[in-house]
Protein backbone atom coordinates (compact mmCIF):
# COMPACT_ATOMS: atom_id res chain seq x y z
CA UNK A 1 0.00 0.00 0.00
CA UNK A 2 2.99 2.23 0.51
CA UNK A 3 3.79 2.49 -3.16
CA UNK A 4 0.49 3.93 -4.24
CA UNK A 5 1.66 7.48 -3.41
CA UNK A 6 4.76 6.47 -5.48
CA UNK A 7 2.14 5.40 -8.34
CA UNK A 8 0.57 8.36 -7.99
CA UNK A 9 3.71 10.60 -8.37
CA UNK A 10 4.65 8.53 -11.54
CA UNK A 11 1.37 9.38 -13.23
CA UNK A 12 1.75 13.13 -11.96
CA UNK A 13 5.14 13.22 -14.10
CA UNK A 14 3.88 11.04 -17.16
CA UNK A 15 0.62 13.12 -17.30
CA UNK A 16 2.62 16.41 -17.00
CA UNK A 17 5.62 15.59 -19.46
CA UNK A 18 2.55 14.23 -21.79
CA UNK A 19 1.09 17.77 -21.38
CA UNK A 20 4.49 19.75 -21.94
CA UNK A 21 5.03 17.70 -24.95
CA UNK A 22 1.53 18.54 -26.78
CA UNK A 23 1.41 21.96 -26.13
CA UNK A 24 2.36 24.10 -28.30
CA UNK A 25 3.03 27.92 -27.86
CA UNK A 26 6.29 28.11 -25.99
CA UNK A 27 4.76 30.39 -23.41
CA UNK A 28 2.39 27.96 -22.50
CA UNK A 29 5.06 25.18 -22.35
CA UNK A 30 7.20 26.79 -20.53
CA UNK A 31 4.45 27.34 -17.61
CA UNK A 32 3.48 23.03 -17.94
CA UNK A 33 7.45 22.80 -17.43
CA UNK A 34 6.87 24.60 -14.25
CA UNK A 35 4.97 22.11 -12.73
CA UNK A 36 6.54 19.20 -14.59
CA UNK A 37 9.62 20.67 -12.22
CA UNK A 38 7.71 20.85 -9.08
CA UNK A 39 6.18 17.04 -9.97
CA UNK A 40 9.61 15.40 -10.38
CA UNK A 41 10.91 17.04 -7.46
CA UNK A 42 7.80 15.42 -5.64
CA UNK A 43 8.32 11.98 -7.17
CA UNK A 44 12.12 12.24 -6.05
CA UNK A 45 11.05 12.92 -2.82
CA UNK A 46 8.92 9.82 -2.88
CA UNK A 47 11.64 7.72 -3.82
CA UNK A 48 13.66 8.46 -1.24
CA UNK A 49 15.92 11.08 -3.25
CA UNK A 50 15.04 14.39 -1.55
CA UNK A 51 18.80 16.09 -1.79
CA UNK A 52 17.92 15.25 -6.02
CA UNK A 53 14.87 16.89 -5.33
CA UNK A 54 16.32 20.12 -3.65
CA UNK A 55 18.28 20.74 -6.58
CA UNK A 56 15.16 19.76 -9.24
CA UNK A 57 13.03 22.28 -7.19
CA UNK A 58 15.91 25.10 -7.44
CA UNK A 59 16.11 24.53 -11.26
CA UNK A 60 12.86 23.50 -12.34
CA UNK A 61 10.15 25.90 -10.41
CA UNK A 62 11.84 29.38 -11.55
CA UNK A 63 15.25 28.66 -12.95
CA UNK A 64 13.83 26.80 -16.27
CA UNK A 65 10.88 28.67 -16.94
CA UNK A 66 12.54 32.52 -16.46
CA UNK A 67 15.21 31.35 -19.33
CA UNK A 68 12.25 30.15 -21.46
CA UNK A 69 10.59 32.98 -20.80
CA UNK A 70 13.63 35.45 -21.77
CA UNK A 71 14.47 33.45 -24.85
CA UNK A 72 10.89 33.92 -26.17
CA UNK A 73 10.90 37.49 -24.82
CA UNK A 74 14.46 38.07 -27.37
CA UNK A 75 12.69 36.38 -30.00
CA UNK A 76 9.78 37.87 -30.08
CA UNK A 77 11.41 41.28 -30.31
CA UNK A 78 14.14 40.88 -33.01
CA UNK A 79 10.47 39.49 -34.77
CA UNK A 80 9.32 42.42 -34.60
CA UNK A 81 12.23 44.70 -35.44
CA UNK A 82 12.80 43.16 -38.63
CA UNK A 83 8.88 43.68 -39.55
CA UNK A 84 9.68 47.22 -38.70
CA UNK A 85 12.86 47.29 -40.97
CA UNK A 86 10.99 45.95 -44.02
CA UNK B 1 0.43 2.90 5.15
CA UNK B 2 -0.65 5.16 7.75
CA UNK B 3 -2.60 8.53 7.87
CA UNK B 4 0.49 11.07 6.74
CA UNK B 5 1.05 9.30 3.68
CA UNK B 6 -2.88 8.81 3.02
CA UNK B 7 -2.89 12.21 3.61
CA UNK B 8 -0.54 13.29 1.32
CA UNK B 9 -1.39 10.95 -1.55
CA UNK B 10 -4.56 12.27 -1.83
CA UNK B 11 -3.66 15.83 -1.49
CA UNK B 12 -0.80 14.98 -4.73
CA UNK B 13 -3.33 13.12 -7.07
CA UNK B 14 -6.01 15.65 -6.20
CA UNK B 15 -4.32 19.18 -5.89
CA UNK B 16 -1.74 18.24 -8.26
CA UNK B 17 -3.65 16.50 -10.88
CA UNK B 18 -6.19 19.44 -10.78
CA UNK B 19 -3.25 21.94 -11.37
CA UNK B 20 -2.08 19.87 -14.36
CA UNK B 21 -5.27 19.50 -16.07
CA UNK B 22 -5.74 23.59 -15.39
CA UNK B 23 -2.22 24.12 -16.40
CA UNK B 24 -2.62 22.05 -19.71
CA UNK B 25 -5.87 23.50 -21.04
CA UNK B 26 -8.06 26.53 -21.12
CA UNK B 27 -6.76 30.18 -21.72
CA UNK B 28 -3.68 31.57 -20.29
CA UNK B 29 -5.21 33.12 -17.45
CA UNK B 30 -6.40 29.95 -15.67
CA UNK B 31 -2.88 28.41 -16.88
CA UNK B 32 -0.94 30.83 -14.99
CA UNK B 33 -3.33 30.60 -12.04
CA UNK B 34 -2.70 26.26 -12.48
CA UNK B 35 0.80 27.01 -11.82
CA UNK B 36 0.88 29.19 -8.90
CA UNK B 37 -1.16 26.89 -7.05
CA UNK B 38 0.72 23.83 -8.64
CA UNK B 39 3.44 25.22 -6.25
CA UNK B 40 1.32 25.75 -3.41
CA UNK B 41 -0.23 22.62 -3.33
CA UNK B 42 2.77 20.67 -3.50
CA UNK B 43 4.47 21.99 -0.25
CA UNK B 44 2.19 20.95 2.59
CA UNK B 45 2.28 17.66 0.60
CA UNK B 46 6.05 17.43 0.60
CA UNK B 47 5.67 18.40 4.37
CA UNK B 48 2.98 15.93 5.09
CA UNK B 49 5.44 12.95 3.31
CA UNK B 50 8.49 14.11 6.09
CA UNK B 51 6.18 13.16 8.67
CA UNK B 52 4.96 10.04 7.21
CA UNK B 53 8.52 8.83 6.44
CA UNK B 54 9.75 10.27 9.91
CA UNK B 55 12.68 12.32 8.26
CA UNK B 56 12.22 15.63 9.46
CA UNK B 57 15.31 16.60 7.24
CA UNK B 58 12.36 16.37 4.14
CA UNK B 59 11.10 19.73 5.55
CA UNK B 60 13.64 21.54 3.84
CA UNK B 61 11.91 20.60 0.59
CA UNK B 62 8.45 22.29 1.66
CA UNK B 63 10.90 25.28 2.83
CA UNK B 64 12.24 25.87 -0.39
CA UNK B 65 9.44 25.20 -2.46
CA UNK B 66 7.66 27.69 -0.40
CA UNK B 67 10.45 30.28 -1.22
CA UNK B 68 11.10 29.21 -5.17
CA UNK B 69 7.27 28.70 -6.13
CA UNK B 70 6.35 32.40 -5.79
CA UNK B 71 9.35 33.69 -7.59
CA UNK B 72 8.74 31.07 -10.62
CA UNK B 73 5.22 32.82 -10.88
CA UNK B 74 6.49 36.44 -10.44
CA UNK B 75 8.61 35.56 -13.56
CA UNK B 76 5.55 34.66 -15.00
CA UNK B 77 3.61 37.60 -14.27
CA UNK B 78 5.96 39.72 -14.81
CA UNK B 79 6.95 38.95 -18.73
CA UNK B 80 3.60 37.91 -19.43
CA UNK B 81 2.15 41.47 -18.24
CA UNK B 82 0.73 42.56 -21.39
CA UNK B 83 -0.63 39.49 -22.19
CA UNK B 84 -2.56 39.11 -18.54
CA UNK B 85 -3.22 43.31 -18.65
CA UNK B 86 -5.81 42.26 -21.37
CA UNK B 87 -7.55 39.66 -20.02
CA UNK B 88 -6.66 39.57 -15.80
CA UNK B 89 -7.06 36.17 -14.16
CA UNK B 90 -9.68 36.19 -10.95
CA UNK B 91 -7.43 34.42 -8.56
CA UNK B 92 -9.16 35.34 -4.70
CA UNK B 93 -11.34 32.12 -4.02
CA UNK B 94 -8.91 29.64 -5.50
CA UNK B 95 -5.70 31.63 -3.73
CA UNK B 96 -7.71 31.51 -0.15
CA UNK B 97 -8.87 27.43 -0.50
CA UNK B 98 -5.40 26.51 -1.37
CA UNK B 99 -3.83 29.08 1.77
CA UNK B 100 -6.22 27.10 3.73
CA UNK B 101 -5.52 23.77 3.11
CA UNK B 102 -1.89 24.76 3.33
CA UNK B 103 -2.47 26.04 7.08
CA UNK B 104 -4.72 23.36 7.77
CA UNK B 105 -1.70 20.88 7.07
CA UNK B 106 0.72 22.79 8.95
CA UNK B 107 -0.99 22.62 12.32
CA UNK B 108 -2.08 19.31 11.72
CA UNK B 109 1.57 19.00 11.85
CA UNK B 110 2.52 21.16 14.28
CA UNK B 111 -0.13 19.47 16.79
CA UNK B 112 2.06 16.08 15.96
CA UNK B 113 5.31 17.42 16.64
CA UNK B 114 4.92 19.53 19.71
CA UNK B 115 6.70 22.39 20.69
CA UNK B 116 10.36 23.01 19.68
CA UNK B 117 12.30 24.42 17.29
CA UNK B 118 11.04 21.98 14.51
CA UNK B 119 7.57 23.26 15.30
CA UNK B 120 9.24 27.20 14.42
CA UNK B 121 10.24 25.57 11.47
CA UNK B 122 7.01 24.34 10.32
CA UNK B 123 5.29 27.46 10.99
CA UNK B 124 7.78 29.70 9.19
CA UNK B 125 7.29 27.59 6.57
CA UNK B 126 3.39 27.98 6.00
CA UNK B 127 4.17 31.87 6.96
CA UNK B 128 6.35 31.86 3.98
CA UNK B 129 3.72 29.61 1.79
CA UNK B 130 0.71 31.63 2.43
CA UNK B 131 2.56 34.50 1.94
CA UNK B 132 3.93 34.17 -1.00
CA UNK B 133 0.96 32.68 -2.23
CA UNK B 134 -0.81 35.76 -2.11
CA UNK B 135 1.68 37.91 -3.00
CA UNK B 136 2.19 35.85 -6.59
CA UNK B 137 -1.72 35.99 -6.59
CA UNK B 138 -1.68 39.65 -6.77
CA UNK B 139 0.86 40.17 -9.57
CA UNK B 140 -0.75 37.89 -11.62
CA UNK B 141 -3.87 39.61 -10.90
CA UNK B 142 -2.35 43.15 -11.86
CA UNK B 143 -2.09 44.63 -8.36
CA UNK B 144 1.40 45.82 -9.09
CA UNK B 145 0.70 48.17 -12.28
CA UNK B 146 3.44 50.49 -11.01
CA UNK B 147 6.32 48.29 -11.56
CA UNK B 148 5.84 47.08 -15.40
CA UNK B 149 7.76 48.14 -17.99
CA UNK B 150 11.47 47.57 -19.11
Amino acid sequence: MADAVIVVALLLVVAAATAAVTTRDPVRQALVLAVLGVVLAVLFTVLQAPDVGLSQLAVGSALTPLLLMLTVRKVRRRGRGKERER
Amino acid sequence: MNGWTLAATVGLAGGLGTALWGVATGPLRRRVVAQNLSTALACPSLLLLSQAYNRPSYVDLGLVLALLGPVGTLVFARLLADELAEDPPRTWAATWAVAGLGAAAVIALCVATGPGRAMVKLLVIGALLIIGNIVASRALSGGFRGVRGG
